[in-house]
C-alpha cells in the first residue's frame, strides 16, 4: 500500500502544485514576509522606483536583446508616478551586443560605444548626462539579470574599474554570487522573488501583494512533505 | 497598442501557454505547434535583432556614410596627397576589419575556401582570451583567495555580537575551504585526519549543493508562478475568458482523443482476433 505512494502519477503531483500555485493568485492568503516581485523584472522595478524616490539620475543599459521590451514596459510606468523626464532625468540606450568591450569602454569614455540614446539623440545632449563620461562620474551600477552577466559586471566594471556595483538576480544563480558579496566586489545582491520582496519591504513602497509570496510558500511547503512522506515511506517499507 | 490587438495578444500568450504546459499530461499536437512556433519565432526575432541593432548601425551605415563621402569628393588627381587625404576622411574605413573578420566566418558553409574563416576565429580566440584572463584570474582567483582567508579578529574593535559573528563566520568559511579543499587533494591517502576533515568537507559541500537545489526549486516555482500569474490575467473578462476557453477547448480534446484511441486499438484487437 505505501509503497504505491512511492510509484505516483507524476501527474498528479503536477495537477497539485498548480492549485497551490494558483490558489494564492485568485486570493491571496497573505502569509508572512512583505510585499513581493515576481522575478527580477520586479526588482528593476522596485530599485528605480528607489532611485526616482531619492532624486537620483539614472542611466539604463542592456546586453540582452530581449530586455528592451522589459523595459521599455517598466518606463512607460515609473517615472510618471515620480513626475521624472526622459533626457532630464533618465535615459536608455540601445541594446549593444559584446558586453565585454562595452563595459570596458565605459571605463574610459561612455561615447565611444554610445553615441546615440535609444531615440536617436546624442547623448552628450541630453541633461541627465551633464558631467557623465566614465563609470568614476557615477554612484554606482546595478546589474539586474536572469543570466550571468553580472559576471561580466564585476569582472570588467566593478573591479577593473573600482566601480561600486549592486546585482539583482534568480533565486537559482544567488549562492553562485554569494562569495562576491562577501569579498565586497558586490556592495548588495537581490536574490529572486525573495529578494525583491525584501527590498520592496524595506523601501516601503508598495508591490504587488502577497500573491507571490504566498504561492511559493505553499510550493515549498509542498515538497518539504512530499519528500518527509517518501522518506518515511522508504524507512517504514525497508526497515519495519 | 488597441484594445483588439491586446486581446489577440491575450489569447495568443494564452493558448502558446497552456499548449507548451499540457505536455505535462501527454505529448499531443497543440505542443508540437507551440514548441515549433518558439523555435521558429525565436530565430526570426534574433535575426531582426541582428539585423536592426549590429549590421545596419555597425555596418551598413557606417559604410553608406563612406560611400557618400566619397561621392562628393571633387578632385581626381591621384598623384596627389589631398585626393588620398579626402578619400581617407570620407568616412569610418576601420569598418571594413571587423566586417570582414565577419564574414570570413560564413566560409565555413563553403569547404574549399572553409580555411578563409580561421583568420575569423583566430580574432574570436585572441580577443576573447586576451580579455577575459587577466580579469578572470584577479576577479574569480586573487580576490576569491583573499576573501577566504581574511583576519579572524578586525583590529581596533570593541568585543561585541557583530565582532564575535566576523570572527566566527571569517573561521567558518576558511575551515570549511580547507576542508572541501582537503576532500579533493588524492595526493594523500584518505585515511586518519585527512578522512576527518575530508568527512567534513563533504558536509560543507552538502550544505551549498542544499541551498543551491533550494533556491533552484525557488527560481523555477517562481517562473512557474509568472506564467500562472498572466494565465489568470488573461482568464478575465476583459480577454473574453481566453485561459479558461483554450484549458477548455484542450481538455475536450484529450477526452475524444482517449475515447478515438480506445475505439482504435479495440477495432485493431477485434480484427487480429478475427
Amino acid at each position: 500500500m505505501l509503497e504505491k505512494f512511492l510509484k505516483i502519477d507524476r501527474r498528479i503531483i503536477f495537477l497539485l502544485l498548480t492549485l497551490v500555485l494558483f490558489i494564492p493568485i485568485v486570493k491571496p492568503l497573505n502569509l508572512p514576509i512583505g510585499a513581493v516581485s515576481v522575478d527580477t523584472k520586479k526588482q528593476a522595478t522596485a530599485i528605480v522606483r528607489h532611485c526616482f524616490k531619492k532624486d537620483l539620475r539614472v542611466g539604463v543599459i542592456t546586453f540582452i536583446a530581449g530586455a528592451t521590451g522589459l523595459i521599455e514596459e517598466i518606463f512607460e510606468k515609473v517615472p510618471q508616478e515620480y513626475r521624472k523626464e526622459y533626457g532630464k532625468d533618465y535615459v536608455i540606450f540601445p541594446y549593444q551586443a559584446d558586453y565585454s568591450a562595452v563595459l570596458t569602454q565605459m571605463g574610459f569614455d561612455l561615447y565611444q560605444i554610445y553615441d546615440k540614446d535609444k531615440f536617436g539623440t546624442h547623448p552628450k545632449n541630453l541633461p541627465v548626462m551633464q558631467g557623465i563620461k566614465s563609470y568614476k562620474d557615477m554612484g554606482m551600477g546595478i546589474c539586474i539579470t536572469g543570466t550571468a552577466l553580472l559576471d561580466g559586471w564585476v569582472a570588467f566594471a566593478g573591479d577593473k574599474f573600482k566601480f561600486p556595483l549592486g546585482g539583482g538576480v534568480t533565486a537559482v544563480s544567488q549562492p553562485g554570487y554569494g562569495p562576491y558579496l562577501q569579498t565586497g566586489q558586490l556592495v548588495g545582491l537581490l536574490g529572486g522573488m525573495k529578494g525583491g520582496a525584501e527590498y520592496e519591504s524595506l523601501l516601503g513602497i508598495p508591490g504587488k501583494g502577497t500573491s507571490g509570496i504566498d504561492a511559493l510558500n505553499l510550493g515549498h511547503f509542498m515538497v518539504v512533505i512530499l519528500i518527509l512522506i517518501s522518506n518515511i515511506i522508504i524507512i517504514v517499507t525497508r526497515y519495519f | 497598442m488597441s484594445e483588439t490587438w491586446l486581446i489577440i495578444g491575450g489569447w495568443v500568450a494564452a493558448g502558446l501557454t497552456i499548449f507548451i504546459f499540457s505536455f505535462l499530461y501527454k505529448d499531443n499536437p497543440f505542443f508540437k505547434i507551440a514548441e515549433h512556433l518558439y523555435l521558429g519565432a525565436g530565430m526570426g526575432w534574433w535575426f531582426q535583432v541582428m539585423f536592426y541593432n549590429i549590421w545596419k548601425p555597425k555596418v551598413w551605415e557606417p559604410v553608406k556614410i563612406l560611400v557618400n563621402g566619397l561621392q562628393i569628393i571633387q578632385s581626381y588627381h591621384i598623384w596627389k596627397p589631398e585626393f588620398w587625404k579626402a578619400v581617407w576622411t570620407a568616412g569610418d574605413w576601420t569598418i571594413f576589419i571587423p566586417t570582414l573578420l565577419g564574414l570570413s566566418l560564413i566560409t565555413q558553409f563553403f569547404q574549399k575556401i572553409s580555411w578563409v574563416s580561421r583568420y575569423g576565429f583566430t580574432f574570436i580566440m585572441g580577443y576573447g582570451a586576451g580579455l577575459v584572463i587577466p580579469v578572470s584570474v584577479s576577479t574569480d582567483f586573487m580576490t576569491q583567495i583573499l576573501g577566504t582567508i581574511k583576519p579572524l579578529f578586525k583590529v581596533g574593535t570593541e568585543m561585541s555580537w557583530a565582532s564575535f559573528f566576523y570572527t566566527f563566520n571569517t573561521f567558518l568559511i576558511a575551515f570549511g575551504l580547507v576542508c572541501v579543499l582537503i576532500y579533493f587533494f588524492f595526493s594523500a591517502e584518505q585515511k586518519g585526519l585527512v578522512k576527518k576533515a575530508s568527512n567534513i568537507g563533504i558536509y560543507f559541500l552538502m550544505l551549498y549543493f542544499g541551498a543551491a537545489f533550494g533556491n533552484t526549486v525557488m527560481g523555477r516555482f517562481s517562473l512557474l508562478y509568472g506564467r500562472f500569474d498572466d494565465l489568470y490575467k488573461y482568464s478575465s473578462v476583459k480577454y473574453f475568458y481566453a485561459a479558461q476557453i483554450i484549458a477548455a477547448a484542450l481538455a475536450v480534446y484529450f477526452i475524444l482523443n482517449h475515447f478515438i484511441s480506445a475505439k482504435k486499438s479495440r477495432a485493431a484487437q477485434d480484427n487480429s482476433g478475427s
